[in-house]
């Protein structure tokens, strides 16, 4: 097989099928007459990652030629980093998906043939259809994630409208919605992730009250550096206090006053010494948390419930729970939300009518005892000292806030993370108070939880949601409306409780983001027909039937807050016959309505769809829909953006719960059930028990309750277990982000990849010297699924014991039996298996067992390290552009 | 005399070389070549007692430049304007001399155009009013430039506030390397660019 890239193999076939493209320019054939000498300033946003960061875009005939970030944005504030500047590389890669592409070979043997959108879209609603038909609605799997200009909610709507309960992402419960379900129902405002664009705080150094900030596995310089990461560095420059919990000295790491590198998938217990030092030690604020957290209420220490007094009245009155009032010894109702009369114990245990109450205080004290500094050095790989000044330097630096990252989503122990870092920052008062990150500051209310798409999840029926391949077990990926990746994979190979018949795919590699990937590869080949949607192939590519081209950011109609401004993501050009996510989605609903799939013409009905809106037949019009209730439309908003929906003071606002509801004359509290700061989590009994607060239906329950507060469970792959699996993988793996990549995406520009050609892989000098490891030499990095190589980095910036790798795929090998994720794609390494955190089922990204060897071998076969070999993949400059930007703010 | 050069914060440079992306975006620079490399000094030391800093390495504007000593064609030369190196592409014959003669390795041979590369602080940008494309777009905001000989400048200023102690230059070779470096939180490690750690290709497969 020759190893040329698999656009080389698509155009050979194009000429072969005497369908070459008008848009192809010959040589000495000239591009289409256009408007010549008009250059253009737009204002957009980047789409690299998620932190849609302000841009200006330069265009000159329709064509970009420069990039440079926006002052007006005020979170990023004129900064772009690699990734966002290189977007102008990933635009005009000559690989891109330029049209609709049927297979016409044996899958992997990369023969294509070109088809008319029309055409592609007939054969995919067939197939759709005759699933359904014969297998149930929910034989159609779907599928997101890995960066590159998603658009989330677009594949959640179209499985609920389709009928299928059935997607995922190889984020979700391993990203981002550990953090957020917790975070939601602990007090009900924004988590604390930076990177997630929330912990807005952050943006305004000048007048923050923040003291100290903790970087709980999070890493802004290098998950987002124009954004998250500039605004960490002005904290700093500001005198705040950084303390960073990370196995690897990212730069955030190097420049903080505590740096723990801790041993990946033990920081809950750490999460918990923190806990018992800050209750021990009496430094919460007591007022706080007796009068605005649900800790003084008793619960009953049989079923882990609170003793409740009544119902609540409905809306803005909270149920009415007991506390132990120490006046008149007995326990007593406490009307929400507050009673003065009493004087409310914090902490005991009492026997009322032969029953055993404690208060959630108790239980959460009672909970992390054993968790002494000690023991979190032990089982953390730790020094005693450095925890303590760790917490210390945030009591001693306060108001703070801990941002939550990535890594503990990585991990079987996801939501406990969380868990206990919301508790932390509640009982130090700080939530909603100004230095506070979690805040719920004014929004636009122009989103759907997050992004413009309408889930509408109430089209999916009952009887399909209970499908939901996982969903019963880990009711927590309901809030996503998701299915457990774990589960889906075990249907894709063994065809049980039913089989998948039909995969939608849209991803930055699907397999070199979802862990085991070898059996995903494998398990691919039992689906009959695979669609990948996508920017330009990747391997997942490779394994599918049919390629549809999707939009760059710089071609994409979007919009987004940030801070107290909207900014537009708008086209600047169009390339080939590329079409946006939120379009496509659309485009497949409308063709199976017009095939008679009774789901979806409903779909179309603006009286039965209500705010879930009819699908649309241009992304404007969606947009539109969703600015009107701003009285804006999408091309009033181009020209303004930046544009603030609301003044920099409005926006900021603190103390959200102390406002007086009108409805009731009493504070409104916290957006949760009590009104209060849930930190003893009954709601996640309810949750595992119904689905409630997100499924859209009625559950059965899961086979346990879920536990209300956080525990640490020891890694399944542990190297503490000497003569276990550790005897032959002596070492733990992590992973993290580089500034140059996100996720699986860049990988195939010359700018990033000539800074990072291939994979590092850390070692302490000691393991180094131990294992006969080589600085700058390739090294094998084994588990027990699968080996990949990469390039030895010996390095002092991370802990003895462990090693540091991040995800790689090589496009330059997707025209060969590697397809270019089996060499150095540390997915292969990861743990599918179980065991999956209860609430949302993460299985293992981070934290299990590998050994590190010398590959005399060298680089793998084909790849690319040389910076001339990415000439292959420079723009080719006789590609013709439409000017996009009559109407445009000069 | 004026003599535009960069300032330097050390302490909030973030290694995140989107530095090097708006650079290669601005002036058109080859694959291979790069103008501006990020060095990563260190980690150095001992957990807990352990430090790391990050350092661009663009050309050091000498006030005594050997690479326009030992230019053959006068292709090198400072513009008397504002004391910036410059590299003339019609009389540079591509022959390394600077290269060989730079301490800081920062000229590299085009190998598209097969003459020398180095930064010239954005001329073409400078000479429409705009900002040197890493400083505009420094996510640390870690890169000023300004002119040094002009006490009332941004970049005098920030020298004037950081205080001489923690203001440092590359090891000093008679060539007089004029970017000044301010590093505060961290120990100046005396180390030449080329010294630092960079971009791994794993050995054998060095460019």
């Amino acid at each position: 097989m020759n190893t040329g890239n698999l656009q080389q193999a698509i155009d050979i076939s194009i000429d072969l099928t005497k369908e070459a493209s008008a848009a192809v320019l010959k040589p000495g054939q000239k591009p289409a007459a256009q408007e010549s000498g008009s250059i253009k300033k737009i204002h957009t946003a980047c789409r690299a990652c998620i932190s849609n960061c302000g841009v200006i875009a330069t265009v000159k005939d329709g064509r970009v030629i420069n990039l440079e970030g926006d002052p007006e944005d005020p979170m990023s504030k004129g900064h772009m980093c690699a990734k966002g500047l290189t977007g102008l590389q990933a635009l005009y890669n000559p690989n891109r998906n330029k049209y609709p592409m049927i297979r016409v070979g044996e899958r992997g043997e990369n023969k294509w043939k070109r088809l008319s959108w029309d055409e592609a879209l007939t054969i995919i609603a067939k197939k759709l259809i005759e699933a359904k038909r014969d297998y149930g609605a929910e034989s159609v799997l779907c599928s997101t994630g890995g960066g590159g200009n998603p658009e989330f909610w677009s594949i959640a709507r179209f499985c609920n409208i389709f009928g299928t309960p059935n997607w995922f992402e190889p984020g979700c419960a391993q990203c981002y919605l550990p953090r957020m379900l917790i975070y939601t129902l602990m007090y009900g405002g924004a988590d604390a992730s930076i990177a997630d664009s929330n912990a807005k705080e952050i943006y305004y150094p000048d007048s923050t009250e923040m003291k100290s900030l903790t970087l709980w596995g999070a890493d802004p310089s290098y998950s987002s550096p124009a954004m998250g990461g500039a605004a960490v560095n002005d904290l700093r420059a500001h005198g705040v206090k950084t303390i960073v919990i990370d196995p690897r000295m990212t730069p955030d790491a190097a420049k903080a006053d505590v740096w723990l590198p801790i041993r990946p998938g033990t920081d809950v217990a750490l999460l918990m010494a923190w806990l018992r030092y800050i209750i021990e030690t009496k430094a919460y604020k007591e007022d706080f948390v007796l009068r605005w957290t649900n800790l003084p209420y008793l619960v009953n220490t049989e079923t882990k419930l609170f003793w409740r007094a009544k119902e609540g009245a409905g809306p803005g009155h909270p149920d009415t729970f007991m506390v132990w009032d120490k006046k008149t010894g007995r326990p007593q109702p406490l009307e929400y939300p507050w009673n003065e009369d009493y004087e409310v114990d914090l902490e005991g245990t009492y026997e009322v009518d032969g029953v055993v109450y404690k208060t959630g205080f108790t239980l959460l004290k009672e909970r992390v005892a054993d968790y002494t500094i000690e023991k979190a050095a032990r089982i953390c790989k730790l020094d005693p000292e450095m925890i303590l000044k760790s917490v210390r330097t945030y009591l001693d630096n306060q108001p703070g806030g801990i941002c939550i990252g990535v890594a503990t989503d990585q991990s079987p122990n996801s939501t406990q993370a969380p868990m206990a870092s919301c508790a932390i920052d509640i009982l130090m008062g700080n939530v909603e108070s100004p230095g506070a990150l979690m805040q719920r500051f004014r929004d636009s209310g122009v989103f759907n939880v997050g992004y413009c798409v309408p889930p509408a999840p109430s089209k999916l029926p009952d009887s399909q949601l209970v499908k939901r391949l996982g969903g019963n077990e880990y009711k927590g990926l309901h809030m996503w409306m998701a299915a457990h990746a774990p589960t889906i994979l075990h249907a894709l190979e063994t065809g049980e409780p039913y089989p998948i018949r039909v995969w939608l795919e849209r991803s930055g590699n699907k397999l070199v983001n979802v862990a085991d990937a070898s059996r995903w590869a494998k398990a691919s080949k039992n689906v009959p027909f695979i669609v990948h949607m996508y920017m330009y192939p990747t391997s997942f590519s490779c394994y599918a039937d049919m390629l549809l081209p999707s939009e760059e950011w710089l071609e994409t109609d979007m919009f987004q807050e940030t801070c107290h401004k909207l900014i537009a993501r708008q086209a600047v050009t169009h390339l080939w016959e590329t079409v946006d996510e939120t379009m496509i989605w659309s485009l497949i609903a409308k063709k199976c309505a017009e095939l008679g799939d009774e789901e979806c013409k409903k779909s179309l009905d603006a009286e039965y769809m209500g705010d879930d809106l009819p699908y649309w037949d241009s992304t404007i019009e969606l947009l539109d829909k969703c600015l009107i209730k701003k009285d804006l439309t999408f091309e009033e908003l181009k020209k303004h953006s930046p544009m603030p929906y609301i003044s920099e003071e409005e926006y900021r606002s603190y103390y959200v719960y102390k406002e007086i509801n009108p409805a009731t004359g009493l504070p409104g509290g916290f957006a949760t059930g009590s009104g209060k700061c849930e930190v003893y989590m009954e709601n996640l009994i309810t949750l595992s028990r119904t689905g409630k607060p997100f499924a859209h239906g009625v559950l059965p329950p899961a086979s346990h309750d879920y536990d209300p507060l956080p525990f640490y469970i020891e890694p399944e792959e542990s190297p503490m277990d000497a003569e276990g699996l550790a005897k032959d993988f002596p070492l733990v793996m992590t992973n993290g982000r580089l500034p140059f990549f996100h996720h699986g995406t860049l990988r195939n520009t010359p700018w990033t990849r000539e800074m990072c050609p291939a994979p590092e892989v850390w070692i302490h000098p000691k393991d180094a010297e131990k294992y006969g490891i080589i600085d700058d030499e390739w090294v094998w990095v084994e588990s027990k699924r699968g080996k990949v190589r990469g390039i030895a980095s010996i390095t002092s910036g991370i802990g003895e014991g462990t090693v540091y790798m991040e995800r790689y795929w090589a496009p330059e090998n997707l025209n060969t039996p590697t397809h270019g994720w089996q060499e150095m794609g540390v997915s292969v390494l990861a743990r599918a298996d179980a065991p999956y955190n209860e609430v949302v089922g993460t299985y293992t990204l981070r934290g299990y067992l590998v050994k590190v060897y010398p590959a005399p071998e060298g680089a793998p076969e084909g790849v690319w390290l040389e910076p001339k070999q990415f000439k292959a993949w420079l723009p080719n400059p006789t590609d013709p552009t439409p000017d996009m930007t009559k109407e445009v703010k000069a | 005399m004026k003599k535009i050069t960069f300032v330097i914060e050390l302490d909030r440079c973030i290694g995140c070389k989107g530095c090097q992306a708006s650079c290669k975006m601005a002036n058109g620079v080859a694959l291979g070549n790069c103008r501006n490399p990020v060095k990563t000094v260190g980690p150095h030391g001992t957990y807990p007692d352990i430090q790391m800093y990050f350092m661009p390495a663009m050309c050091q504007q000498c006030e005594n430049p050997s690479c326009v000593a030992v230019c053959p064609t006068g292709a090198c030369y400072v513009n008397d304007e504002d004391g910036v190196i410059l590299i003339d592409e019609n009389l540079c014959i591509g022959c390394r001399s600077c290269e060989e003669a730079c301490p800081y390795d920062c000229c590299s041979l085009n190998q598209e155009r097969l003459i020398m590369d180095k930064c010239n602080i954005c001329l073409s940008r400078r000479a429409e009013g705009e900002m040197p494309a890493c400083v505009k777009n420094c996510s640390g905001s870690c890169l000023h430039v300004g002119d040094i000989n002009d006490p009332e400048s941004e970049v005098s200023r920030l020298l004037k506030e950081a205080g001489e102690e923690n203001i440092y230059t590359l090891r000093d070779f008679g060539n007089h390397p004029s970017i000044c470096y301010i590093l505060k939180n961290e120990k100046w490690m005396d180390l030449l660019p080329q010294e630092c750690r960079d971009t791994k290709r794993g050995k054998g497969c060095r460019s």
